[in-house]
């Protein structure tokens, strides 16, 4: 179809594009030429939603007995473009608004939610919310105070939504054209950026107000290699709440682009793991999925309340290696799972799970907090204004060690190094599998030969006490966190690794 | 419902477009009313209920695409959103392939497929309360069940409207019902978690809380005490659920996008053996009352049964109207996906199948995403039972297989008889000559 050279086609012009966009039509007229700043008064001038309508609405949710009310308001738009096959192959704008009404009655929850935001229509919506608790109203609704978070923690400064459509393909063509000349063996490319805004108001029946403008970003490249009939595929992404300035400074498209064709190529080398237990050492890139998995996931305070969570009665005790301290925290600047408040309202701070190996914390929420009777820290998210709140992680960080990688790989005579994944699965028994999709071999300290194809299976009780070293070289993954069926962005960081012994799944 | 309007106004938005320079337009609204219930020992835990909407619309420029979706359906934000993609469109790449479907002729009456069951509609909350207590409460009686994770009731009723401007204009109305239940077994640190479920576009044909509970307690109870084995190769038996998780994986390499990005083994293979005699497998769109089943797929192209592999030679594709023309081939009405996927029934009984392996493992569940499909390559972490002489001796955890979808296509030597159409994709127990197991 398109009879250009693959290398040359960005020179050539193969792609065809006149980058003669002037206007702003492509994103939100609302949104234009304002940095996204959040403003208690968005859902008010936007939509007509006035604080007297969020009091009366949060009123009518308490109205059957309910002890706690709140609307959760979001407008979010969501825009990507993508190349395939040389070509701009599609673009997308997506519009998501609704409120989501939630009335809480002791342990239970009622919900509702509409696309619809007329005064009748919530109104209806919260009377659907409040039959959860089937009795008379006990609770009054607080006036509506509105505050600010103190937390900024968002790139803001050249946001994306600001960038012509123009500049945003020939980001993507960039990312492209770097996978495709890196290797001749690069058959396919595929490259897109896809960048968010959000929008969130809550408003509940304690009379907090609160609002915020969430950006997110991210570039995606995935590259296909192909040698004498083998084929393999290595990915690469880059983003987090950041600006277009991130592409300029952090990490170029080209960056990227290069990464995905580098690990493509180097696959089409490699061997099947060997299979069974051995010593494995996690490196820094993307070892993250370890902590998120094994470490984050038992630790949200639901999964401990209703006591499903392995971890549940081991509050204050001694559950890892003393050299292991793990935390989250949604204040890193620009980072993927960062936020000024979560999806409750909560401004969050960086919450400590696991202290010097001793169990200290939990990802709370309002609900599992009050139930728990423990503090909330920030971590009820939600996926969409169709989802209730559930607590999850944002930025899950195993904190530095001394050793340096080579110190970690000399002291492995035979094993297995874990560098990047397709991702990881727990379940509340703590059994947790890694997807590892590139490593090595680890013969006599040195990594040798490429592996592909890895399954790192543990339970998370055993793996805590297995980390016998820990590097001093922590790098970010970013990640998609699955829960009850809802989505969350989130980051995860640990340095190099090394646990004494892990099952690995291979072929023999 | 207000079907007509819902109707009409997808069509006049796609007259809209055509008006303000699109070439083609594609416009699809899904409507929806949901209402769930989760209930925890014994107390409801949460209770939704929403009704949405949302649109979603494809505009062609000369060749040139654009995307676009909202779940704002206000004339202000739908007018912007189609003057934005047409002009984003302009700065796409021509593709000569790019386009909508011709108009097709819908084979079937939507009214025809069971798909739609006025009993959802009417069914009482109080019911749908009752059903998931009833479950969780049978559970719960169990001494071998530790812990319950909650029980669920859901329905849903729907319907989707498609418009496009080679003048095709349809909708169907879609209902569903669903009932689960999850569980915890196991002491100590060694716990594990399972539980059963069931869906159905009707009432009647829900399976009942007795089964469903009986069904996930078996489940979860027979993993307690579970532990790991040698490392080795040996025949492994999947039980339902996991052949449909393997055909999930299949389904993804016969999508007609991957195949075409050459992101899959079986690119370049149609026409070709790819597995052993007893493989057949099919998708069938308009199976009546099928999870799947639709009149018409995501771009308004008739569905019909597929026939994807005939006693091992894979014969087609599972393609969209664009990647039908990349491949030069016709569209299967498969947009939206798979419809319902099967591996065609064999003639042995799931005991027999068993029976006949010396050693070796039954497959009850998998965790984990290491699927490749430019490779074929399978490793999951894997939970099941051990077989020794044909029979079951006792379970395991914390294992890893491995294997090849394309080897495994040739290594199946039995496909039970026990097929059944519950989920859209599905397939009898089978057994697989030989796979990786990885434990000590």
């Amino acid at each position: 179809m398109l009879d250009v050279n693959r290398r040359d086609f960005l020179r050539t012009g193969g792609i065809g594009l006149a980058a003669t966009l002037t206007s702003g039509f492509w994103f939100d007229l609302l949104a234009r030429g304002s940095a996204p700043l959040p403003s208690a008064t968005f859902f008010e001038e936007r939509f007509g939603v006035t604080r007297e309508q969020m009091k009366k609405i949060l009123d009518l949710a308490l109205s059957k007995g309910g002890d706690f009310s709140e609307l959760f308001f979001e407008y979010k738009i969501n825009n990507s473009v993508r190349m395939e096959e040389d070509i701009i192959k599609d673009s997308s704008e997506n519009i998501s608004l609704g409120v989501g009404i939630r009335v809480l009655k002791g342990a239970q929850t009622g919900y509702g939610y509409t696309d619809d935001l007329s005064f009748e229509r919530m109104k209806q919506t919260a009377l659907t919310a409040a039959t959860i608790a089937g009795g008379n109203a006990g609770f009054a609704v607080a006036d509506l105070t509105q505050e600010n978070s103190p937390l900024h923690v968002y790139d803001i400064k050249s946001p994306m939504q600001d960038l012509l459509l123009s500049a945003k393909v020939d980001l993507v063509k960039q990312a492209y054209a770097a996978a495709q000349s890196h290797d001749r063996r690069i058959t396919k490319v595929q490259a897109g950026l896809v960048d968010e805004i959000q929008y969130v108001t809550i408003a509940n029946s304690e009379g907090l107000l609160i609002s915020d403008a969430r950006p997110q970003t991210i570039m995606f490249v995935s590259a296909t290699a192909e040698e004498n009939g083998v084929r393999n595929t290595g990915f690469k992404t880059a983003g987090g709440r950041v600006g277009a300035d991130f592409f300029l400074t952090k990490e170029t498209p080209g960056s990227v682009g290069t990464k995905a064709s580098a690990d493509a190529v180097t696959l089409l080398s490699a061997i099947d793991p060997p299979a069974g237990e051995q010593p494995v050492v996690l490196g820094s890139l993307q070892s993250g999925v370890m902590v998120h998995e094994a470490v984050g996931h038992p630790l949200e305070a639901d999964a401990n309340r209703k006591k499903t969570s392995i971890m549940w009665d081991k509050l204050g005790q001694q559950v890892a290696n003393p050299i292991v301290t793990i935390y989250d925290d949604p204040t890193i600047p620009n980072a993927r799972g960062s936020l000024n408040m979560d999806d409750e309202g909560i401004v969050p701070s960086k919450t400590v799970l696991i202290e010097k190996g001793k169990l200290v914390g939990f990802l709370q929420d309002r609900l599992s907090a009050k139930l728990m009777k423990m503090e909330p820290n920030g971590h009820g998210r939600r996926a969409s204004y169709r989802d209730v709140p559930i607590p999850r992680m944002a930025n899950t960080v195993l904190g530095p060690g001394e050793a340096s990688v080579e110190d970690i790989l000399r002291s492995v005579k035979k094993g297995f190094f874990a560098e990047t994944y397709q991702g990881g699965q727990v379940s509340d028994s703590g059994k947790f599998t890694f997807s590892v999709n590139m490593g090595y071999l680890i013969e006599d300290g040195k990594l040798t030969r490429p592996v592909k194809n890895a399954t790192l299976i543990g339970t998370n009780v055993q793996i805590l006490n297995e980390v016998e070293m820990i590097g001093n070289d922590t790098r970010f993954f970013l990640g998609t966190c699955g829960k009850d069926g809802q989505s969350a962005p989130v980051s995860a960081g640990t340095p190099t690794l090394k646990l004494r012994q892990m099952t690995v799944g291979g072929r023999s | 419902m207000s079907t007509d309007n819902l109707l009409g106004l997808a069509e006049d938005l796609v007259s809209s477009g055509r008006k303000k320079g699109a070439s083609q337009v594609e416009v699809s609204i899904r409507e929806g009313t949901e209402f769930s219930v989760d209930v925890r020992e014994g107390e409801i835990e949460k209770l939704a209920e929403a009704g949405s909407k949302s649109l979603s619309l494809r505009v062609f420029v000369e060749g040139k695409i654009a995307r676009a979706s909202s779940s704002d359906l206000s004339k202000e934000t739908l007018n912007r959103l189609i003057e934005n993609a047409i002009e984003r469109a302009k700065l796409s790449s021509a593709d000569p392939l790019a386009g909508l479907p011709e108009k097709g002729t819908l084979s079937v009456d939507a009214g025809s497929l069971k798909i739609y069951d006025p009993a959802v509609v009417d069914m009482p909350p109080e019911k749908k309360i009752a059903a998931a207590r009833a479950t969780e409460a049978i559970c719960l009686s169990d001494k071998r069940v530790k812990k319950s994770f909650g029980a669920g009731f859901r329905t849903t009723v729907g319907a989707v409207y498609l418009a496009n401007s080679n003048g095709f204009g349809s909708s169907y109305p879609r209902t569903s019902c669903s009932c689960s239940v999850y569980l915890q077994s196991g002491e100590g640190s060694n716990l594990f978690d399972e539980g059963w479920g069931d869906e159905s576009h009707s009432v009647a044909d829900l399976e009942s809380p007795e089964e469903i509970a009986r069904k996930a307690i078996d489940r979860v109870a027979r993993l307690i005490g579970g532990r790991k084995v040698e490392t080795q190769n040996v025949p492994v038996v999947l039980e339902p659920p996991m052949t449909a998780s393997l055909l999930s994986f299949f389904n993804t390499c016969i999508s007609g996008n991957n195949v075409y990005l050459k992101q899959s083994f079986l690119a370049g293979k149609v026409g070709e053996k790819v597995g052993n005699d007893l493989v057949t497998i099919v998708d069938d769109g308009l199976l009546p009352g099928g999870i799947g089943t639709k009149p018409f797929d995501g771009e308004g192209v008739p569905t019909r049964k597929t026939v994807v592999m005939e006693r091992g030679v894979l014969k087609s594709y599972l393609m969209d109207t664009y990647a039908a023309k990349k491949l030069g081939m016709k569209s299967t009405g498969n947009a939206s996906g798979a419809n319902n996927l099967y591996l065609a029934a064999g003639t042995p009984t799931p005991e027999e199948i068993i029976k006949s392996v010396e050693k070796g493992l039954y497959l009850t569940g998998t965790i984990g995403f290491g699927l490749v499909p430019t490779t074929g390559d399978i490793s999951r972490g894997a939970f099941g039972l051990w077989i020794e002489k044909g029979e079951i001796a006792f379970p395991v955890s914390e294992i890893t297989i491995s294997g090849n979808l394309g080897q495994i296509l040739h290594g199946i030597q039995m496909v039970g008889n026990d097929l059944k159409f519950k989920d859209s994709i599905t397939g009898p127990t089978i057994k697989i000559a030989e796979m990786t197991v990885g434990g000590k």
